[in-house]
């Protein structure tokens, strides 16, 4: 592994840029990704930054099972966010909906019919901790060795 | 034609001063932003439409999640209607749960309004103090109901747990605790001149504007309006709850009235467990049709629910009017009218404590 590898591999270990979505969720879990935020969980002590610029983010949390005005932004939204990059979902709503999908339902879930999902945190809403483990171990495993992992596929793509 | 603006400036909907997505699109001249404009839609659920045909048990629910900071209050607004259709009665130990409980609630959500005010005018320092003083508040929610949010804790007739007596010293000195550390923050926020600067005369609102838009909650208290649910609640006037309100009517106030209002909480809620006596938490009784409107002051001002049951027990129609609709609309047409510095328009938006999930449903 070269050097410039290794180097990489250590800042973004300790810097991931988090910018939440609410794609109409009842507000519930966006607190609670507040509440992360509060010196007593402290997520910036694991490296996470909460800008909430879409431009600039790594991680993209998803709150919500998708109100129609987001069907057509969110995708627009994730071709913004720069490359390495990963969608976490919070809650209920983006996987199934929670008990917003009921006959006369106004949202289409899950989010995962519109962009790439890489974890999903079930709860109506989840605990901050859950919140902040599922940032950290999805991070590790997207962000590390990104480059090499992206070579191997285009050379597997071409042979 | 013509223009008579230099830039229309849109914040939002992904901004990072906003909990929730909503597009503020301004019209400046210079610095100066002439007129507003909100735009909203962006978490729209359709609740009430899914609650129309379903049986009441799940309306319980849905109300809860119509709105994740206030959720207790939708809960008990909801389930007081529907006890109101049907003639169910509630002991005293449930209603003075219900009591405790609603203005824990009031304590944390409005710890958070003044948190996301501190965040928009750049004062992180105070924003994270609030914030963590909110996780005392958040503590004492989990001990009494099992959960942080959505806890689904007032049901019919009653209260679904009971507080022992253990827990109620906990929740007695978590109050103490955030008492002492609130009398430092308001002494910070009151005289940091930063926070002045940023803050006073600011987003006025004239009497006028507030008694034309009908605007409700602190917003409304803060301009000098004495308008709030409880003071036609029994319990509350015997818990001791009097009326504040304030006059300037600017950003400095509304975020004084709410620590104001937090200093009333601490002290209804340590009356309400003083008043605590041993006996039934839950009554019965059976539910009957009927139509019914019922008003109680959430955290942002007056929730109205208006709901109609028919003898199947299914809902056949309900509207919620919640607190955010005039007080965006306010904040939009009469505080952001003129403001001298389009720095301002997020501050003064939040100053007004929007919930846009709350607004849409």
């Amino acid at each position: 592994m070269s050097i410039l590898q290794q180097l990489k591999n250590a800042v973004r270990q300790r810097s991931i840029h988090v910018c939440y979505v609410n794609t109409g969720s009842c507000n519930g879990c966006d607190i609670e990704i507040l509440a992360c935020l509060a010196p007593r969980y402290d997520i910036e002590q694991y490296g996470i930054y909460v800008h909430n610029n879409p431009r600039e983010a790594d991680v993209i949390l998803v709150t919500g099972g998708m109100s129609p005005q987001w069907i057509d932004k969110l995708p627009d939204l994730w071709d913004r966010v720069p490359e390495p990059k990963a969608v976490v979902t919070i809650g209920n709503c983006p996987i199934s909906g929670c008990v917003f999908n009921r006959p006369g339902k106004l949202i289409d879930p899950p989010v995962s019919k519109y962009i790439p999902v890489t974890a999903a945190v079930p709860g109506c809403p989840p605990r901050p901790s859950e919140i902040i483990s599922a940032i950290l171990g999805a991070a590790d495993i997207l962000f590390k060795d990104y480059e090499v992992h992206q070579k191997e596929k285009e050379g597997g793509g071409q042979s | 034609m013509k223009k008579v603006v230099d830039v229309s400036l849109p914040v939002g909907p992904i901004h990072p001063c906003f909990k929730e997505p909503c597009r503020i699109k301004c019209e400046t001249r210079g610095e100066r932003v002439v007129t507003t404009e909100v735009e909203l839609g962006y978490v729209k659920k359709g609740i009430e439409k899914i609650m129309i045909g379903r049986p009441w048990q799940e309306t319980i629910f849905l109300a809860e999640r119509v709105c994740g900071i206030c959720s207790v209050v939708h809960n008990t607004v909801i389930v007081e209607a529907l006890e109101k259709i049907s003639g169910i009665t509630v002991p005293r130990r449930a209603g003075l749960l219900r009591l405790i409980l609603n203005e824990l609630d009031r304590i944390q959500s409005h710890l958070l309004a003044n948190y996301s005010y501190c965040y928009t005018i750049e004062h992180e320092t105070l924003g994270m103090y609030l914030l963590n003083l909110r996780e005392t508040a958040m503590d004492s929610l989990e001990m009494m109901t099992g959960t942080r949010v959505m806890a689904a804790y007032v049901v019919p007739g009653g209260v679904r747990e009971d507080l022992s007596a253990d827990n109620a010293a906990k929740i007695l000195e978590a109050t103490y605790h955030i008492e002492a550390e609130l009398k430092r923050f308001v002494r910070m926020f009151e005289t940091g001149p930063m926070i002045g600067l940023r803050s006073k005369g600011i987003g006025v609102l004239s009497m006028e504007d507030a008694l034309a838009s009908g605007v409700v909650g602190p917003t409304a208290r803060a301009a000098g309006l004495s308008r709030d649910a409880r003071k036609e609640d029994p319990l509350y006037l015997e818990m001791g709850w009097h009326m504040i309100t304030r006059t300037e009517s600017d950003n400095y106030a509304r975020i004084m009235l709410r620590f104001d209002e937090l200093y009333q909480s601490l002290t209804l809620i340590r009356n309400g467990i003083a008043a605590l006596e041993p006996g039934k938490i839950r009554n019965g009784g059976e539910m009957k049709a009927g139509r019914i409107k019922h008003t109680i002051e959430a955290p942002r001002g007056d929730l109205t629910y208006d709901i109609e049951i028919d003898s199947a027990g299914q809902v056949v129609f309900v509207s919620i009017q919640t607190p955010s609709i005039p007080n965006i609309e306010v904040a939009t047409h009469a505080m952001m009218k003129n403001l001298a510095s389009a720095a301002d328009v997020t501050s003064t938006f939040i100053s007004a404590d929007p919930c846009i999930a709350c607004a849409e449903r």
